[in-house]
């Protein structure tokens, strides 16, 4: 997956291409779901770090999450709706 | 989802069980019918049949465990089986099509995407709901699960009756068509998708 890792010609500087971008990107969105826990933090931090495509997918991501859980309004439950339910519940009992 | 082990609730227990693990999930389930049928009517209804279908199938719910993700199983087959039929908006795609052409686990997960992280932020609520809605059912739904209910892979998947392994992909592509319908708004607002 780090192939290309020493190849980055300064420190500090993150590598234009991502040699494995497929399961690179596959991680990354795991990682976004909740869904890797042994030692994501760590390779997380070094992808951010070394690779710029990761760096951004990551962060593209990262940002449609955000608004998705709080953009989209919820809307307003009918307030009759839960008595509505309970009378409904109480002529199958 | 514990459908074999069949238990004998008192009333008192069923009871307890409906009012302190089922209804507290009613607010998550109305926004879920309301993003599924569009429709206010129809959302009330598809929420009201799953409380009745959980009140009646109570004794194949095993106390303590996962309440909401039971619940949004009856909701979901609820919909598929009775209301897709009537709903007010049919899907755009196609559902055959969608399970056939979009069930594959390989996904390529190298599609670039142009979209920049500045223009998401600076769109509205209204924007990214009305992307999030006209996707087409399938890939709504997985979105909605894990975007703004926090379902785990795990729990969708049995929810969907699907494996892992089909959530992961399917959304995946979902988020990237979401970014397809993002993309056009951030053109619309005069953003510069193009790459540098």
């Amino acid at each position: 997956m780090d192939k290309n890792r020493n190849k980055s010609s300064e420190s500090g500087k993150r590598k234009l291409n991502c040699s494995d971008e497929s399961k690179c990107f596959e991680l990354l969105e795991s990682i976004l779901d909740g869904e890797e826990t042994s030692s994501s933090k760590e390779i997380l931090d070094e992808k951010l770090a070394k690779c710029q495509p990761c760096f951004e997918h990551y962060h593209l991501e990262k940002v449609i999450r955000e608004i998705l859980k709080n953009k989209c309004t919820k809307q307003m439950v009918p307030a009759e709706l839960a008595d509505s339910i309970r009378q409904k519940i109480q002529e199958i009992k | 989802m514990s459908e074999v082990q069949r238990k004998k609730y008192s009333d008192k227990e069923k009871n307890s069980i409906f009012d302190h693990e089922f209804m507290p999930h009613i607010d998550s389930m109305y926004n879920f019918a309301y993003r599924l049928t569009f429709d206010e009517d129809d959302a009330k209804d598809l929420v009201q049949d799953t409380y009745l279908k959980a009140y009646r199938f109570i004794n194949s719910f095993e106390k303590g465990t996962n309440a909401k993700a039971w619940l949004f199983r009856i909701l979901k087959n609820s919909f598929i089986n009775e209301y897709r039929k009537k709903s007010k908006q049919p899907s755009k795609v196609d559902y055959q099509e969608v399970e056939t052409y979009y069930n594959s686990d390989n996904v390529d997960y190298t599609m670039t995407s142009d979209l920049r992280v500045d223009a998401v932020k600076d769109m509205l609520g209204d924007e990214i709901s009305n992307a999030l809605n006209s996707l087409a059912v399938d890939f709504r739904t997985v979105i909605i699960l894990c975007d703004l209910e926090g379902f785990t892979y795990e729990e969708m998947a049995k929810i969907l009756d699907i494996p892992i392994g089909t959530v992961r992909s399917r959304l995946h592509r979902a988020r990237n068509l979401l970014k397809d319908k993002l993309r056009s708004y951030a053109e619309n607002m005069g953003y510069d998708t193009e790459e540098e």
